[in-house]
């Protein structure tokens, strides 16, 4: 087992090798995810261009290893981890092609390095981005991302494969984006749902609808409101792939991959998180609160004590008329300031 | 005056940035994502694939720049910046969440204190030169002193007093005592050996105690014995298949496999026919047997080229 380096108790020598090693600490806000990709014992020439343009859209965030590796992830990642701690990267594209398993693309992704989930697809159809003679995004730019069927909120393999595609390219939060650098769009779409996968959920990867893998680039046109309108030219590459083998985070990692930082004070009276009953913080920044308070019975207050005002025998009824009428109102809120 | 005439023709010259779906696409703002969980149409998917790809693909992006457009915006050298929110769609972090550094005795003493944290400048404003002096370092001020070329000697020094000396001593004695109070910190962070080596003891015991044939269940218990901690009871699903359960079992005692089998093989009574195969072939089965007797031609084609 090899543990990352942050978690070695080796102290640092020079005061850059100790930049280095705080550089990769683990951190709240997390640093956008590296992806190496790896080449295995055989690629084809569609593999090639396949994790190239990839590792394109990647860029600068990605590492390529260009020689042959003799890796199977499925069967033993160990080298996956070790070189995950090694280069402080967190996602892997494997491309290794079997007669099996022709054009094959492991996305695996680990956490502490370690291997947390991963899923192979196969590549039927791939069209790099020199077949389309249109203009392509700068490197480096965020792409958008637009996932489209049903399946990506139903079915466990396809919520996998949306998981897996976001972080690998869109994962890093960030609270402002430049509006005019927005220039490409990564789209990825389903083949329509077999009526055999809407029954009972068959776990045979040949009943699992194509995957689309496309790219293109937006034009914006003006509509004469603030929004404008949206256009889109293809810019490749553009994959059509199928699911193969696949595999499932363990429970206890992916719980402690998904803890959260706690909250500050500031986030949750601005309304995150956990929310909190009958409390808000108006536009001054004063919490407010609203309280329940029950109707009042008036029927039983004591006023002034007048002979005059003695209730009689005959007048009992009414009183109690009069109170469950006031019983039926009991439950209006009422907004009192803290 | 009727501008319906004007306000179509403006209409037409531009398209329309509204997105009409049955089921409202899903956008998240925060990580520029959209999903349109609409089902996908086979009949213009089977008829132009890409087109209808690029279609789908232009109705989700135009609704996520419908929200981003809207969000506020900060001006900036390269345009507009949009403010985003925090994403709503969770993903797994790729390193566990930082540890709390453990309080230093001074933080702790701090703390109880209500003594607010302090930044100190790392540059001290020097009155003779009238300008900013490191603290500490080359040509920090904690060096003044030794480094000036004349110094005040108190009255009843000793013969060799070295006041150089005196305030070097003072410097590094400070120090020193910094680097022990730091060492005495982490001695006091890192867990201590009578800790550990009690946790040790712990899980030893409650390995111990699960190790047992019935894994710990119908162990006599001791007296004073506390039950086992962070153990997790395992119930079956409230919505269970008790019917399939209790029809796995029935069908289990009804077929008896093994003892159909037994009947079969065994014959009548007179005769034990496993016995008797044993025998007749030389402890090598009955499948040989019919081999050697019957089955040449078949055997021979068997065992053919393939």
């Amino acid at each position: 087992m090899t543990f990352p380096l942050y978690q070695c108790s080796r102290t640092p020598k020079s005061a850059r090798s100790k930049r280095a090693m705080d550089a990769r600490q683990p951190k709240e806000i997390e640093d956008p995810r590296t992806a190496i990709f790896v080449k295995g014992t055989h690629t084809g020439e569609v593999l090639n261009g396949a994790m190239k343009e990839l590792m394109a859209l990647k860029r600068p965030n990605a590492i390529s290893f260009s020689k042959k590796n003799t890796v199977r992830p499925f069967e033993d990642a160990s080298s996956l981890e070790f070189w995950a701690q090694k280069n402080d990267a967190s996602l892997f594209v494997v491309g290794q092609s079997t007669k099996k398993r022709p054009d094959g693309l492991v996305f695996a992704r680990t956490f502490d390095g370690r291997v947390l989930d991963m899923c192979e697809v196969g590549v039927e159809e791939f069209v790099g981005m020199d077949k389309f003679k249109t203009p392509k995004s700068t490197p480096g730019h965020k792409p958008m991302m637009h996932f489209a069927s049903e399946l990506f909120d139903t079915h466990p393999r396809f919520i996998q494969l949306k998981s897996l595609l976001m972080d690998f390219f869109n994962a890093e939060v960030i609270d402002s984006i430049c509006l005019p650098g927005l220039e490409h769009v990564i789209s990825v779409s389903l083949a329509p749902t077999p009526t055999s996968l809407n029954g009972a959920q068959e776990d045979d990867p040949k009943n699992l609808p194509k995957v689309h893998f496309r790219t293109y680039t937006v034009r914006l046109l003006s509509s004469g409101t603030r929004i404008p309108r949206v256009e889109l030219t293809p810019m490749g590459p553009s994959l059509d792939l199928t699911l193969r083998r696949h595999q499932t985070a363990d429970p206890e990692l992916w719980k402690a991959a998904m803890r959260r930082p706690k909250m500050k004070k500031t986030e949750v009276e601005k309304g995150l998180g956990k929310k909190r009953k009958n409390m808000e913080v108006d536009e001054m920044g004063d919490l407010r609160g609203r309280v329940h308070v029950m109707k009042q019975d008036l029927g039983k207050l004591q006023t002034r004590k007048m002979k005059g005002l003695k209730a009689r025998a005959g007048e009992e009824v009414d009183e109690e008329i009069g109170m469950e009428e006031g019983a039926s109102r009991r439950k209006k809120p009422r907004v009192e300031s803290l | 005056m009727d501008v319906s005439n004007i306000l179509a023709s403006h209409a037409a010259k531009f398209q329309s940035v509204t997105v009409e779906k049955e089921t409202p696409l899903d956008v998240d703002t925060g990580f520029l994502t959209v999903t349109d969980p609409n089902p996908i149409d086979e009949e213009t998917y089977n008829s132009n694939r890409e087109e209808y790809l690029q279609s789908t693909a232009r109705d989700g992006i135009q609704s996520l720049f419908a929200s981003l457009f809207t969000l506020p915006t900060q001006a900036s050298p390269d345009g507009p910046l949009a403010k985003l929110p925090p994403p709503t769609t969770q993903l797994p972090r790729s390193k566990p969440l930082p540890k709390p550094k453990p309080p230093t005795k001074w933080e702790r003493f701090a703390a109880a204190k209500g003594i607010q944290h302090k930044v100190r400048d790392r540059r001290e404003w020097d009155e003779e030169k009238q300008e900013w002096v490191s603290r500490w370092g080359r040509n920090g001020k904690n060096k003044q002193k030794e480094e000036q070329w004349i110094t005040e000697v108190p009255a009843n020094a000793d013969a060799d007093y070295d006041p150089v000396k005196a305030v070097r001593d003072e410097r590094k004695a400070r120090v020193a005592k910094n680097e022990k109070q730091k060492i005495a910190n982490q001695a006091r962070a890192a867990p201590s050996e009578r800790d550990q080596r009690k946790k040790e003891i712990d899980t030893t015991l409650a390995t111990t105690r699960i190790s047992t044939a019935s894994m710990g269940r119908f162990d006599k218990k001791l007296e004073g014995e506390k039950n086992l901690r962070g153990v997790k009871r395992k119930f079956d699903p409230t919505e269970s298949n008790e019917t399939k359960n209790s029809l796995a079992i029935m069908s289990k005692l009804a077929s008896d496999s093994k003892k159909s089998k037994k009947e079969s093989t065994h014959g009548d009574d007179v005769l034990n026919v496993r016995k008797a195969i044993r025998t007749a072939s030389r402890g090598r089965g009955g499948v040989a047997l019919g081999r050697e007797s019957g089955g040449r031609g078949r055997g021979g084609k068997r065992g053919g080229k393939r």
